[in-house]
């Protein structure tokens, strides 16, 4: 892109200049016209940008805040550190910011300290990417097309909670190293060979060892409860269901926001209802109930594919009561469900009122043939 | 000599020339050296230059840029005034003395912003985006948003009207948000290619087109092509459009 000074469009840039602008003399000397309008209001008015601004108002107090908040933060050389903390290394890098619609690779200085992996921006003296060294579970080299659309060695950070940030510098692989023996130092271990799984939205991780993503479907909305002043919201991503757990992964934050191990699901049902408060339609919702430390929790999702949901987590639940052990309610000896309400007790010979129903019947059955 | 000086510059040459009658209504325009700096001027009447007629302000500002930029080309560096800074005496004091006076107690500041501008100009770097596209991804993406959107068109017209509002509220939010994280990626690369940075006030422009950014930007002159490569990148984004004026005299950075 080439800079242009056409003569007719660039006028208002002009004027906006040297009616605004310029060396000032600070002095009695010169007749003032500062803060005049000398040159009439109307043109001023229509180049100083006084204008309304458009019907999203809201805009202009942004607009001052960002400029204030730019002007304060501007100056800062260096990162603000905690109590105790000392940098072992500062690199210049990036990391993939993903949020809302947009998503970019944030860049500034990344420190390592014996406390912490941060990204600090000191344009706007923000953090943009923080993680303590004992929450670091893994690390990854890929190479990969970077924004540049060339080929770089990125670095996926695994937490112990799941999330992954990708990470960026010059020296990637000396990077690791270092987070490596830093990590070492401090006798804090990583998961060898973590795995990366890559899905269309991009690889994601959050399977432990072994596990296996054994479902996974289109787009599915998860109704985020309620937590500090933020309501409960439809949120969009993406269920995944494995041989351990059943997991929803929020699509814009890339990270787990629900995860319970399949054996904890006791319900699945389907309700039409409202999924927002502003209109009347109604949409299936599926209602997943759960237990956390025996207390009956719920969970709700909607979308295209909740009827094929529904039949898989059925499944789930109806194999697991199999394996289920039961007493006998005669003799209260322990057996597996299955077996109790197939076959009856071996102990005893309980047989359960449906069984002892099912044999009378088709004993009447064979009765009636052999006379 | 009465009456008072129009200043148009200040420039890093103590070289005493004319430049002939190029100054607003035709008068003459010179330089007076003082040390190894020089003022740039024409002679004019204690009255400042004002007008109700829109055209001629303009013309008087374009002649005004006019000849700081043949002062520019002449000397390397320059300190430009702004529209209508005129020196006139004090009491028996000429106002070629009251200039003199002033140069000597600010040579050193003089000096000082002289040597930072050295090489350098000033470009005008404004980012737009269209609310229309961003609307519509952020309608896309969010769920209640896109609902309320999809709803509207089936309610009657007093309840449409509602709910519109509604929807606009909510929008008008995330498009904030969006606002803020696309200026503050752009500022950081934009930075990386320039000494420094001025965020100016945003303007309204046209309708759906709206100015998401508003910079001066000092660099120096052949480092106008880095800029403008990465200006390039975010100009390609389909809801993003720049425009990437210069090079100015650093009327912004003095």
């Amino acid at each position: 892109m080439e800079p242009n000074r056409n003569a007719h469009a660039t006028l208002v840039d002009l004027l906006d200049r040297i009616l605004d602008k310029g060396l000032v003399i600070n002095a009695d000397i010169i007749i003032s016209v500062a803060g005049i309008p000398l040159i009439g209001v109307n043109l001023r008015a229509a180049l100083a940008g006084m204008e309304t601004m458009l019907k999203y108002g809201v805009m202009q107090a942004w607009d001052e805040k960002t400029r204030i908040w730019e002007n304060e933060h501007r100056k800062k050389q260096e990162v603000s550190l905690l109590n105790g903390e000392e940098v072992n290394l500062k690199i210049y890098g990036s990391y993939y910011y993903s949020k809302g619609i947009y998503t970019a690779w944030r860049s500034g200085y990344f420190y390592l300290t014996n406390k912490r992996l941060l990204l600090w921006n000191g344009e706007f003296d923000e953090i943009i990417f923080q993680v303590p060294l004992d929450e670091i579970k893994g690390l990854i080299i890929r190479s990969e097309k970077y924004f540049t659309k060339e080929d770089k060695e990125v670095l996926y950070l695994i937490r112990q909670d799941g999330k992954v940030a990708r990470l960026h510098t010059i020296e990637t692989s000396q990077f690791k190293k270092t987070i490596e023996q830093n990590l070492k130092i401090k006798g804090l271990s990583l998961t060898e060979n973590p795995v990366l799984i890559e899905f269309k939205e991009g690889p994601i991780n959050f399977l432990t060892e072994g596990e296996k993503v054994t479902h996974r479907g289109k787009k599915v909305w998860y109704l985020v409860p309620v937590s500090g002043i933020q309501q409960e919201t439809w949120r969009p991503g993406h269920l995944y269901l494995t041989d351990k757990r059943l997991c929803w992964w929020y699509d814009f934050e890339r990270k787990l926001d629900f995860d319970i191990p399949v054996n904890r699901i006791v319900s699945v049902t389907v309700e039409m209802r409202k999924t927002s408060g502003l209109n009347s339609d109604r949409e299936k919702v599926l209602d997943i109930a759960y237990l956390v430390n025996s207390t009956r929790k719920t969970a709700s999702f909607s979308g295209e594919q909740i009827d094929e949901w529904v039949q898989v987590l059925r499944t789930i639940i109806s194999d697991q009561r199999d394996e289920e052990t039961e007493t006998c309610p005669q003799c209260g000896k322990t057996a597996l469900r299955k077996e109790l309400l197939k076959k009856g007790c071996i102990g005893c010979g309980w047989v359960s009122p449906r069984l002892k129903q099912k044999t009378e019947d088709r004993g009447q059955k064979t009765k009636k043939i052999t006379t | 000599m009465a009456g008072a000086r129009y200043l148009y510059c200040i420039a890093d040459s103590n070289e005493k020339i004319s430049f002939g009658n190029i100054g607003l209504e035709n008068n003459e325009v010179y330089t007076i050296p003082y040390k190894d700096l020089c003022v740039v001027i024409h002679n004019c009447s204690i009255e400042p230059y004002k007008s109700e007629d829109e055209d001629k302000v303009k013309l008087w500002v374009t002649i005004h840029e006019k000849v700081v930029e043949s002062v520019w080309e002449r000397f390397d560096t320059i300190l430009p005034l702004g529209f209508d800074t005129i020196i006139i005496g004090e009491g028996e004091k000429e106002p070629e003395e009251n200039m003199k006076s002033w140069l000597k107690d600010d040579y050193e500041n003089l000096k000082k912003k002289l040597n930072k501008l050295k090489g350098k100009a000033e470009f005008g770097v404004q980012i737009f985006w269209d609310i229309k596209i961003i609307s519509e991804r952020i309608i896309d993406v969010n769920k209640e948003i896109k609902k309320m959107s999809d709803d509207i068109k089936t309610k009657s017209k007093g309840l449409a009207y509602m709910y519109k509002q509604k929807l606009e509220n909510l929008l008008k939010k995330e498009i904030e948000k969006e606002a803020d994280r696309c200026f503050k990626d752009f500022y950081e690369r934009i930075k990386r290619c320039g000494d420094e940075i001025k965020v100016e006030k945003t303007k309204k422009l046209e309708e759906g087109k709206q100015m998401l950014m508003n910079l001066s930007c000092l660099l120096s002159k052949e480092k106008s092509k880095v800029l403008g490569d990465e200006l390039e990148k975010i100009d390609n984004m389909e809801e993003f459009s720049v425009r990437f004026t210069g090079p100015w005299p650093p009327y912004s950075f003095v």
